[in-house]
């Protein structure tokens, strides 16, 4: 689904260039749920942003969907973006100005489906997290933890190939974060590829592999096998 | 079409787009009712007299003391610039066109008539007069040499027995038959219409003559007055040259006499619609700086709306927004709200010009003002706002990721 091979990816300023991905590789298969962990400022978002297509790398390679994404002009990469990947950001980044159904109707209009078709897809996605009573509510009228659920119904209703997740529970107390992790387990159930940052032991243990990245690179792909049982017992 | 979430976008920015609507709806209307103004007093200035305009100059003389000998002396000074080099021919006259000053009266159809059938104004002509203006005689004959009388001065008050007057007269006087052959009446003395010309106007230039600017008779006069005007024609292209060589001519014929400035028509028609033709360039202008001003406006906000929603437009391609979706945005964003501005403008715009009309006899705007206003309005919109729009297109998508 997603693989990267000695990818690098620098920084430059007027006067240092600094590496925030160097000899990067990763693999992650179809129906996977990995959590990448590392410490602050060791690349974890760096790799999020070029694995959706928001950045270009410096080098190496990148297959998306089992196609090389490298060269892709910006109208292409804006597309497949809006195909292929569905984003979960840490500040949920909901627009403010519309209301809920409007937010998850953002992505569906760039792709051009017809009215039938977007609302078919807003009640269905608004159904799966749960927040169907609140289609015409703002944002800033629902709590966080609903926010990040909107969020996620935003990501899903394009019915992208890849989920990508930074710190998705990172501004929201242990509750509703548990809540938004249940959500995300039950998507990977039902077959999402999901690629998840986070900063919490707890949450990455959750997930079906851990992927550690220091200083730019990975340092331990190994599988757990405790999370793998897990999975498939769930499954 | 992002419509419906475009216009909820925009309710929860009012302010903003309200001021941007009323500033394009005055715009609008002001520039419509300027541009009509403009239009209608350059077609005003630019009305043909009838004369042949560009050979055509006037000399301004003034017996010096009281000469008794005034008729031998006009005669003298006519044969002599008649006589001259290059001079198709010349008459002496109480008015001249373009020249804002002269005299009218009431034309009648009948004696003691208590309302004029139409006002007129006098030019005093003997039968050189008609190829001195080089004016079309469209119907009956000239003036003969034996028609025509000594007139003396302003206070004489000898009726003219034969006129020659304008079409337009003619057609107001006895629509929809012949004037010639007819008589009107002129201070209770019939007077026999023996000839038409196509077009003679009126000396005044104000635009409060408009109904009657195209009504003038000519009375078969020699107007013998210490002040008086002589029309010179010349041949094309002589005039300069002519024009000096009468003002010599005539002093030398005698000197106790003073001579005004003299000028061609075509100096006089730049000097009667020298005020219109300023109202004209100051309007311009205004319309000019009211453009710029509201393209600045739609500038500033626009920018103001980039600025503010810089992270909203990182998260729109985050997901999947073209560069060319961003600019789209503003572009309907901008067109919904020149929309309205254009919509509230044209109704502004007819109002305006309705109260003109009763305030200040304008005339009633024509429909194809507003429309091209309106397309003018719209048209600048979208270019105030491509500028900031590339700006926005150009947020990276990134954005989305990073700041918080
Ligand atoms: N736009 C940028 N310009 C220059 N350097 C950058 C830029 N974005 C990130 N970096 C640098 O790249 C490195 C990796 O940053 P990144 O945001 O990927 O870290 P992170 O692992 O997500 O950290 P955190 O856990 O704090 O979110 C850091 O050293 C950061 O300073
Ligand atoms: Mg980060």
């Amino acid at each position: 689904m997603l693989k990267m091979t000695h990818l690098s990816k620098a920084y430059r300023t007027e006067v240092v260039e600094t590496f925030a991905l160097r000899d990067f590789s990763i693999h992650v298969r179809e129906g996977e749920f990995v959590a990448v962990t590392g410490p602050s400022g060791s690349g974890k978002t760096t790799f999020l942003t070029i694995a959706g297509l928001l950045e270009e790398f410096s080098g190496g390679e990148y297959q998306l969907d089992g196609a090389n994404v490298r060269g892709l002009n910006d109208n292409q990469r804006s597309k497949l973006r809006n195909e292929k990947i569905g984003f979960i950001f840490q500040a949920f980044n909901l627009i403010a100005d519309l209301n809920v159904q409007d937010n998850i109707d953002v992505p569906l209009r760039y792709r051009g489906f017809n009215g039938a078709e977007r609302r078919r897809r807003i009640q269905e996605a608004l159904g799966r997290v749960g927040l169907s009573a609140r289609s015409r509510h703002y944002p800033a009228e629902l709590s966080g933890g609903q926010q990040q659920r909107v969020a996620i119904a935003r990501a899903l209703a394009g019915s992208p190939r890849l989920l990508l997740a930074d710190e998705p529970t990172g501004n929201l107390d242990t509750q509703m974060a548990r809540g938004v992790m249940d959500l995300l387990e039950e998507l990977h159930r039902d077959g999402a590829t999901i690629v998840m940052v986070t900063h919490d032991p707890e949450l990455a243990v959750r997930a079906q592999r851990e992927v550690h990245i220091v200083d730019g690179q990975v340092v331990d792909m190994a599988p757990q096998p405790r999370l793998v049982e897990a999975a498939q017992a769930g499954s | 079409m992002e419509l419906v979430p475009i216009l909820s976008a925009m309710r929860r920015n009012k302010v903003g787009a309200i001021i941007i609507v009323v500033q394009m709806a005055v715009t609008l209307a002001i520039l419509c009712n300027a541009l009509f103004i403009i239009e209608q007093r350059i077609a005003w200035s630019e009305r043909p007299t009838g004369a042949d305009e560009r050979n055509v100059f006037v000399i301004i003389n003034q017996w010096v003391g009281d000469p008794t000998n005034l008729p031998a002396l006009l005669q003298a000074d006519l044969a002599g610039l008649r006589a001259l080099p290059g001079v198709i021919d010349a008459f002496a006259s109480n008015s001249f066109l373009l020249s804002n000053g002269g005299w009218s009266y009431g034309v009648d159809l009948m004696p003691d008539q208590k309302e004029s059938t139409a006002q007129a104004a006098r030019y005093f002509t003997d039968e050189h007069g008609l190829q001195s203006l080089g004016l079309k005689l469209i119907a009956g004959r000239n003036f003969n040499a034996d028609e025509i009388a000594d007139l003396f001065g302003v206070n004489d008050q000898t009726p003219a027995v034969s006129v020659i007057i304008t079409k337009a007269l003619a057609e107001k006087l006895f629509p929809g038959k012949s004037a010639l052959g007819q008589s009107v009446w002129i201070a209770n003395h019939a007077a026999n219409i023996i000839g038409i010309v196509d077009r003679l106007q009126v000396p005044w230039v104000d635009p409060s003559v408009a109904k009657f600017s195209d009504y003038s008779i000519l009375e078969p006069f020699r107007y013998v007055a210490s002040g008086l005007y002589y029309i010179v024609r010349t041949q094309p292209g002589q005039l300069e040259a002519v024009l000096k060589a009468a003002e010599k001519e005539l002093f030398d014929l005698n000197r106790e006499r003073v001579l005004g400035k003299s000028r061609s028509l075509t100096e006089a028609r730049v000097e009667a619609y020298k005020d219109d033709r300023g109202l004209a360039v100051i309007l311009g202008v205004v319309c000019a700086a009211l453009l710029v001003i509201t393209a600045f406006g739609i500038v500033g906000l626009t920018s103001y709306w980039v600025a503010q929603r810089r992270r909203q437009i990182g998260i729109r391609r985050a997901l999947g927004a073209t560069r060319h979706a961003i600019v789209r945005y503003f572009q309907t964003e901008n067109l919904l709200i020149a929309g309205a501005g254009a919509a509230i403008g044209v109704a502004l715009a007819l109002s305006l010009n309705l109260w003109m009309v009763n305030a200040f006899a304008m005339q009633r705007l024509h429909g194809s003002y507003p429309l091209v206003g309106a397309i003018v309005v719209l048209i600048l919109g979208q270019a105030a706002v491509l500028w900031p729009a590339l700006k926005a297109a150009s947020i990276p998508p990134e954005l989305a990721t990073r700041a918080a």
